[in-house]
């Protein structure tokens, strides 16, 4: 009955998969109750190890009003997004001048080595000595820990458009910045998209780190409750916390792939809303353009003359 | 070019060849002195070594000549054949000014009676590869080369449609696919349709039907004859099929081997029938037979090397 799953690559059904997962979910929360269940004194594990499930998620009433959990979580991830898209602001538009020119490339090598290799903890110091204790040094450690890794990844989906675009667009007579900005750009898009998408996941963790190292005070957010939990109880607050942070990291990855999959329609499959938004856009650009620069008349182009031909 | 239309200038004859089949063997080059306006193109004692210096520097074409006349408001369709490898690609990216096979190490390239800069508009050019823009739609990418020149979107999108009509596909249906909806065929249609619609002075053509079936290639050969008459460019078609190059050209250059030089140019009646009903004649097949032994002879005498 069960050996078709054992056929090689099968993939399974959604409602197959979900059931599988369920059962993950289920089978870890046998043994934490298993680990955890009867008196205190008959435990496996006792309760100051860990709580029982029945314990740990009574306390949600208690996190959530007493401790302001949405508060908290909001705090968390208004210090990710402002971080990362400084980050973002920054790694973005450098990387891909980067890619569109290798000399760019080489000067930026290093500040890209060294931030992609330095394990992002170590920094925590010296950010504390450059941005103090408050909120400024959470939003830079998170700007300092994710912008070598967008402007590389920037970098590398440019480098990756093949050549061919390029000769093709050369060919059709598009300048340098036309190349760039209508070819390059729009290719690499999806890609570097992509990996901001990973990226912010990363960041996600990175300002659970910030919270946690920290100089006496209520900073607020999901590592500070974490931390002062550790201290003072309720330790059932770290576990909850602990399953809260994936549950919100899911939700925004999901939020951003669901971005991703309508501004990209021809690469991800998705129905294109967003795609067809931001072509609106473009439109409503290109209808006041006219105030800017005048547009070329289309009888320029059907019939050249040999004047036009040497201008080119 | 219409039928009956006599080569516009008279060209030297090397006096043992006789015709063969639709075509005959002349000699290279024109006197450039003699013709009325600069020629279209012309090759220079042009050499193209890559990496040169380098360990792995590599001869890809040597002492390269040719002369393709301006015959006006006509334009010349000029077919390349060679074993692969001998510098036909080189030769065409040389016309282009693309990099980085631009600029050629000795020797000059000149477009018009002018050196080769860079690439432009003037060169259209058409891949083998698929290389439509997958972030744009058919009308999109057909509109591309408009749009950079900044002509308005109004004015592009109709005479977009009308290329993409022209082009042998279906407006209503097809000018807001993304190119991956689209089959092989109709991605070259698009390639020849954004192409042809800035009215290019030379169309550089590196075996742009490669990868399609023959049924459709055939297609799209009758299909390039008609669009290239109205558009009155000279063509240059680079193919690994003779057939294609003798039923295309109206001047074929076979090429040879490592390092490329140019050896024979032949003159080829023009395209005046379907390319199913050319085909079959025997005076074709003896042309084909022709420049099939020339070519297999280039090939096993670099065998013997
Ligand atoms: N960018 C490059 N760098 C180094 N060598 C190259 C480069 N491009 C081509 N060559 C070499 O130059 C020679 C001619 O190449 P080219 O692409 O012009 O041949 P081709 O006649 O178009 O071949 P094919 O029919 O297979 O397309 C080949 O031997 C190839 O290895
Ligand atoms: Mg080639």
């Amino acid at each position: 009955m069960f050996s078709g799953f054992f056929r090689l690559r099968r993939e399974v059904a959604w409602w197959q998969g979900l059931l599988f997962a369920l059962g993950c979910l289920l089978t870890v929360l046998g043994v934490w109750w298993l680990a955890t269940h009867g008196e205190p004194e008959q435990r496996l594990l006792s309760p100051t190890v860990l709580p029982s499930p029945h314990e740990t998620f009574a306390t949600f009433p208690e996190l959530w009003f007493d401790r302001a959990l949405t508060r908290n979580t909001l705090a968390s991830l208004r210090r990710v997004a402002l971080g990362f898209g400084l980050a973002t602001a920054v790694g973005v538009p450098l990387g891909i001048l980067c890619g569109c020119f290798p000399f760019l490339r080489a000067f930026f090598a290093p500040v890209s080595i060294f931030g992609r290799n330095i394990p992002v903890a170590a920094l925590i110091p010296l950010t504390f000595s450059l941005f103090g204790i408050g909120e400024l040094q959470k939003i830079m450690f998170i700007f300092i820990a994710c912008v070598a890794f967008i402007l590389s990844d920037s970098a590398r989906a440019i480098a990756e458009v093949h050549d061919r675009y390029i000769d093709t667009a050369y060919t059709l007579g598009a300048a340098r910045r036309q190349v760039i900005l209508k070819v390059l750009v729009p290719l690499a898009f999806p890609s570097i998209f992509n990996s901001l998408r990973l990226l912010f996941g990363l960041a996600f963790g990175y300002i659970m780190l910030a919270e946690l190292v920290k100089f006496g005070g209520e900073s607020g957010g999901l590592g500070d409750i974490i931390i002062t939990s550790q201290r003072r109880g309720p330790k059932e607050h770290i576990l909850l916390v602990l399953i809260i942070i994936p549950i919100v990291a899911l939700a925004i990855d999901r939020g951003l792939f669901w971005i991703q999959r309508e501004l990209f329609p021809h690469r991800y499959g998705g129905s294109g809303i967003l795609n067809r938004a931001v072509h609106v856009l473009l439109v409503g650009w290109e209808r006041f353009k006219f105030l800017l620069v005048k547009p070329t008349p289309v009888a320029a182009i059907r019939q050249p003359t040999p004047s036009q031909e040497k201008a080119s | 070019m219409t039928q009956g239309t006599p080569t516009p200038t008279p060209q030297p004859v090397d006096p043992d060849a006789g015709p063969i089949g639709v075509s005959r063997v002349i000699d290279h080059p024109p006197i450039p002195a003699k013709l009325a306006g600069p020629p279209v193109v012309e090759f220079r004692n042009v050499t193209k070594t890559y990496n040169a210096g380098r360990p792995n520097a590599h001869t890809a074409i040597r002492d390269v000549s040719f002369v393709v006349q301006d015959i006006k408001d006509v334009g010349e369709f000029v077919c390349v054949l060679g074993p692969s490898g001998c510098g036909k690609s080189t030769v065409l990216r040389l016309i282009a000014g693309l990099e980085p096979q631009h600029p050629a190490t000795t020797g000059e390239v000149q477009v018009l009676g002018r050196p080769v800069t860079g690439a432009g508009a003037d060169r259209g050019m058409v891949f083998q590869d698929y290389t439509s823009f997958d972030h744009r739609t058919v009308l999109d990418n057909v509109t591309f080369g408009l749009e950079c020149r900044g002509v308005s979107r109004k004015d592009r999108h109709d005479l977009g449609r009308q290329w993409i009509q022209r082009v042998g596909l279906n407006v209503d249906v097809d000018q807001y696919k993304y190119p991956h909806e689209l089959s092989g065929g109709m991605r070259q249609r698009v390639a020849i349709a954004r192409t042809l619609i800035l009215r290019p002075r030379i169309i550089l053509m590196d075996e742009p039907f490669g990868a399609l079936d023959p049924h459709t290639r055939m297609n799209m050969q009758d299909l390039l004859v008609t669009l290239w008459r109205e558009v009155e460019a000279t063509v240059f078609f680079v193919t690994h099929s003779i057939e294609e190059a003798v039923y295309l050209g109206d001047r074929v250059y076979i090429m040879s081997n490592s390092p490329g030089t140019l050896l024979r140019e032949m003159e080829v009646e023009p395209a005046n029938r379907p390319s199913r009903q050319m085909q079959r004649e025997p005076r074709f097949q003896e042309t084909v037979a022709y420049i099939r032994d020339l070519i297999s002879e280039l090939e096993e005498s670099r065998a013997a090397e």
